[in-house]
């Protein structure tokens, strides 16, 4: 392997992120809005928002991430699911129809639960577990669960989109979760 | 309907957990989900590897172009940020709860029935769907109802048995709007379970026709 081959590094938003919760990094912070802001403006579209809306998201979530960088935990999660649960909350908060004036506490996974050791180890690698995961699935399966992922009423959204029985696009979400969690947990899925 | 299609051994269903890795269920049903979770670390393992799914469709999205003043913007609005308005909500008064329950503040307990108490959770409504805390004595029924749209019951202590299913601490139910539903509380101890709750849950039989008009669920 030639020296001069740049490899993409793939914990470099890891870092970026870091360099914002240590030392304040503006140019940092402009390098994973540069990378993140577009993809979560996307995101939001595709769920049905105004692309005006959709940036305006895409804004609010980075402002987020500069304010809760030091709660990030590299060995917890990869950039790329940390910032997207970051997203997935603030959507939440946007459903919340009828939020009362109370100050509601944000569902974040990420900092409840006390990971064991070797769960940590297991859990710097699940991004790259994952992908090769997805990868072993049919395309169409991917297809749907990114649907599902994205969109906000998920079902008889997505068959229209597809173009779909209702009934296909359950058991095929149905089956591709399946083999997820075959591929992800082998040994686990008795104990659930 | 037939009763086993629901058997879940008291998990929720897959797309239940993916709508709420991907942020998009309800925020009552998100406060059960929750609080199932956080009883339930297998699952609560699984909803984070959901998650970093997400994130790997986040990272390979075509993305959208932003405004062309958008890092203009972005970063004025970091310079002058203030950081977070955090005022943590105080802890209630039940201490028994799961963690993701501990910080929405509680309405009174109402009587709503021999052995039978409520009280609200003040979580965000989704329309008529709202979240309630519910106690039922040992040995207890409630009576006879149907649903009036989907309902969502983790249980936090004690168990409760339907016709088809037991359910224990930290178990969910997703209950279907056909199925007539009539819990009874099979462990010593009262059962109290969390619910998501749509409408009004229409009480069945005699006793629920006179419950009826006295029972605000």
């Amino acid at each position: 392997m030639s020296l001069d081959v740049v490899q993409p590094d793939p914990f470099a938003h890891d870092r970026l992120i870091e360099a914002v919760a240590l030392h304040r990094d503006r140019e940092a912070f402009a390098e994973l809005f540069s990378y993140f802001a577009p993809r979560l403006k996307a995101w939001l579209i595709k769920s049905g928002a105004t692309p005006g809306a959709a940036e305006d998201f895409a804004q609010d979530a980075m402002l987020t991430v500069w304010r809760k960088a030091d709660l990030f935990d590299a060995r917890k999660a990869r950039a790329a699911t940390w910032i997207f649960t970051i997203a997935r909350n603030r959507r939440l908060d946007m459903l919340r129809r009828d939020a009362r004036p109370l100050p509601v506490p944000e569902i974040e996974l990420a900092e409840q639960t006390v990971e064991r050791p070797d769960e940590i180890v297991a859990l710097s690698q699940d991004a790259a577990r994952v992908r090769d995961a997805l990868s072993q699935l049919k395309p169409d399966q991917v297809e749907v669960l990114r649907l599902a992922f994205f969109m906000d009423s998920p079902h008889s959204e997505i068959a229209r989109q597809l173009d779909l029985p209702l009934g296909t696009v359950k058991s095929r979400i149905r089956n591709a979760m399946i083999k997820l969690r075959l591929i992800l947990e082998p040994s686990e899925e008795a104990a659930r | 309907m037939n009763a086993r299609l629901h058997s879940s051994g008291g998990n929720p269903s897959e797309e239940r957990l993916l709508a709420y890795a991907a942020g998009s269920l309800s925020p009552p049903e998100a406060v059960v989900v929750a609080a199932h979770l956080a009883l339930r670390p297998a699952n609560d393992a699984w909803v984070r590897q959901l998650q970093t799914v997400g994130g790997e469709f986040l990272d390979e999205a075509a993305p959208a172009p932003m405004a062309d003043d958008a890092l203009m913007r972005a970063m004025a609005r970091i310079e002058t940020d203030a950081g977070e308005v955090k005022s943590q909500p105080p802890l209630n008064d039940m201490p028994e709860l799961p963690e993701p329950l501990r910080r929405y503040a509680l309405g009174p307990w109402r009587w709503i029935g021999p052995g039978m108490r409520v009280r609200d959770v003040h979580a965000p409504r989704d329309g008529d769907c709202r979240v309630i805390l519910l106690e039922i004595g040992p040995g207890r029924e409630t009576p006879r109802h149907t649903h009036g749209g989907v309902e969502l019951t983790c249980v936090l202590s004690g168990a409760y048995a339907t016709e088809t299913e037991r359910f224990d601490v930290g178990d969910l139910e997703e209950a279907d709007p056909e199925v007539l539903h009539q819990p009874r509380v099979v462990s010593d101890d009262p059962c109290l379970c969390v619910v998501a709750l749509d409408g009004q849950i229409e009480l069945d039989g005699w006793l629920g026709r006179l419950m009826q008009p006295f029972v605000r669920l």
